[in-house]
C-alpha cells in the first residue's frame, strides 16, 4: 500500500510537477465539460461525504463559542419583542377584520422549517449555502428560503439531512419582482455572481431607494417577500427598460439561520420543472 | 513531503477554510475581504514545489467549486491548479525568495487565478472588467497586506529556529 503511494508520488513529482499539473488540469477540464447530471452528482457526493460533515463540525464549535453572546442578544430581543407583541396583537385583530371584509386569501400561511447555515462558499463569490435540514425534515427542492430581513433564495438540492440553498446572487436564479410604490413588475438577476440587478420598465419611474418585493409570478416564491432596495438606476440597452442595481435586505455572508417556507411550486411550474 | 508534512498541510487546509468562512467576513471592509485560500496555495507551492502546489491548488479550487454554481464546476479547480504549478515552478527556479519577492508572487498568483477563473466561467467582457476593477484589484491589495504580514511572521519564525 505504502509502496503504491510512493510510486504515485514519484510519478507525480517527475519532470518538475508537469505530470501532476497535466493530471489535475485534465481532471478540472473533465469536470467543467461534464453534463449537468454528472456535475450535480460530483457536487452532491463531495458535499455529503466530506464537506458537510467537516463544516458541521466546524460550525458546531463556532456555535458553542457564540452561545453566550447569542443568549445575551436574545434576552435583549425578547424584551423588545414583548413590547412589540402588544402593538402587533392590536394590529392583527384589525387585519383579521379587514381580511374577512375583502375575503383575502392568505398565501403566506405555509409551515416554516427553521435551519442553521452550516456551510458556504469559502471563496470570494458566495452563491450557495448548505443548511442542516433536508427531506427528512420536510424540505424539498424549489422551496423559498428567507431570513428575518428578506428573501435569501431557494432550495436547489434537498438531501436527507441537509440541503443546498441557491442564493439570489446565483446567476442561474432569476425571479419576478414587484416595486412596492409603483406596483410595476420587473425581473431580478445577478449576471456576475456578486451584484444584483433588476430590469424594470422605464415609464414606471422607479427611483433610488424604492423597495422590491417578490411578485408571486413564476410560481415558486409567494407574493410580498421583501427582496431589496434600488441602489442605483442605470440606462439599459433598451430605452423602454431601466437597469437597476439592487441592494438585498440580507447580507448573505453573515447568515446564521434561515427559514425554509414549505411552499411547493404551483402545479404548472412543477410540471415544467419535471419536464 | 513527509507523512507528517502531509498531515500538517491537511490541518492547515481545513484551518484556512474555517478562517476564510469566519474571519474572512469579519475582516471585510465595504464588501472587500482578503483571500486566505490564495495565500495558502502560494505558501504551499513556494515551500514544497510545483507537484504539491498543483495538488493543494486543485483541492482548494475544488472546495470552492462545490459551493459555486454547478455550471461553473471546475473553474476554480483549474485556476488554482495553474496557480499552484506556476508558483511551484518559481520556487524551483529561485530557491530563496525574500518576503518582498513572495508578496510579488502572491500578487501575480491572485491575478492569474482571477484571470483564468473569469475566462473559464465565460462571463461577459463588461462584467469581467467591472469585477476586475471593483473586486479583484481591491481584494488583491487587501490580500497582499495580510499575506505580507503572514510571510513576514513565518520568515521571522524560521530565522529564529
Amino acid at each position: 500500500m505504502l509502496r503504491a503511494f510512493r510510486f504515485i508520488v514519484d510519478l507525480f513529482t517527475q519532470r518538475h510537477g508537469v505530470v501532476a499539473f497535466a493530471f489535475f488540469l485534465v481532471l478540472g477540464i473533465l469536470m467543467h465539460e461534464a453534463s449537468t447530471e454528472v456535475r450535480e452528482s460530483v457536487v452532491d457526493k463531495a458535499l455529503s461525504t466530506v464537506f458537510y460533515p467537516v463544516q458541521l463540525l466546524i460550525s458546531s464549535v463556532n456555535d458553542f463559542k457564540s452561545l453566550q453572546a447569542e443568549n445575551d442578544h436574545l434576552k435583549a430581543e425578547n424584551a423588545r419583542l414583548r413590547q412589540e407583541t402588544y402593538h402587533a396583537s392590536e394590529g392583527l385583530q384589525e387585519l383579521a377584520r379587514l381580511h374577512t371584509l375583502v375575503r383575502f386569501d392568505d398565501k403566506w400561511d405555509f409551515p416554516i422549517v427553521t435551519s442553521r447555515v452550516v456551510g458556504h462558499n469559502p471563496g470570494r463569490f458566495l452563491t450557495t449555502l448548505v443548511i442542516n435540514r433536508g427531506t427528512h425534515h420536510g424540505v424539498k427542492e424549489n422551496m423559498p428560503v428567507m431570513s428575518m430581513n428578506g428573501l435569501v433564495g431557494k432550495i436547489s438540492k434537498a438531501m436527507l439531512t441537509h440541503s443546498r440553498v441557491q442564493l439570489l446572487v446565483d446567476p442561474n436564479l432569476k425571479l419576478s419582482v414587484l416595486e412596492r410604490r409603483t406596483r410595476v413588475v420587473g425581473f431580478l438577476e445577478s449576471v456576475d455572481g456578486h451584484l444584483l440587478s433588476a430590469m424594470i420598465p422605464s415609464h414606471a419611474g422607479v427611483a433610488e431607494g424604492d423597495t422590491l418585493i417578490t411578485s408571486g409570478l413564476g410560481g415558486i416564491f409567494p407574493k410580498g417577500i421583501p427582496v431589496g432596495t434600488v441602489h442605483k438606476v442605470r440606462k439599459a440597452d433598451l430605452d423602454v427598460m431601466s437597469l437597476m442595481d439592487v441592494e438585498p435586505f440580507q447580507e448573505f455572508s453573515t447568515l446564521e439561520e434561515v427559514f425554509v417556507m414549505q411552499k411547493e411550486p404551483d402545479w404548472i411550474i412543477q410540471e415544467l420543472l419535471n419536464e | 513531503m513527509s507523512n507528517g508534512g502531509w498531515l500538517k498541510t491537511l490541518l492547515l487546509f481545513v484551518l484556512v477554510f474555517a478562517v476564510q468562512s469566519t474571519a474572512g467576513e469579519w475582516l471585510q471592509i465595504l464588501g472587500i475581504g482578503p483571500d486566505f485560500v490564495v495565500i495558502f496555495v502560494v505558501s504551499v507551492a513556494l515551500r514544497f514545489g510545483a507537484a504539491t502546489g498543483c495538488l493543494w491548488g486543485f483541492l482548494a479550487g475544488f472546495t470552492q467549486d462545490v459551493y459555486a454554481p454547478v455550471e461553473w464546476l471546475g473553474a476554480n479547480s483549474i485556476a488554482m491548479t495553474i496557480v499552484g504549478f506556476a508558483v511551484g515552478q518559481l520556487e524551483e527556479h529561485f530557491l530563496t525568495l525574500y518576503v518582498p519577492a513572495k508578496i510579488g508572487v502572491l500578487a501575480l498568483a491572485f491575478f492569474v487565478n482571477d484571470l483564468f477563473y473569469f475566462l473559464i466561467t465565460g462571463l461577459d467582457k463588461d462584467v469581467v472588467t467591472n469585477l476586475f476593477l471593483t473586486k479583484t484589484v481591491p481584494e488583491c491589495l487587501y490580500t497582499l497586506i495580510i499575506g505580507g504580514i503572514l510571510f513576514y511572521l513565518s520568515s521571522g519564525k524560521k530565522s529564529n529556529v
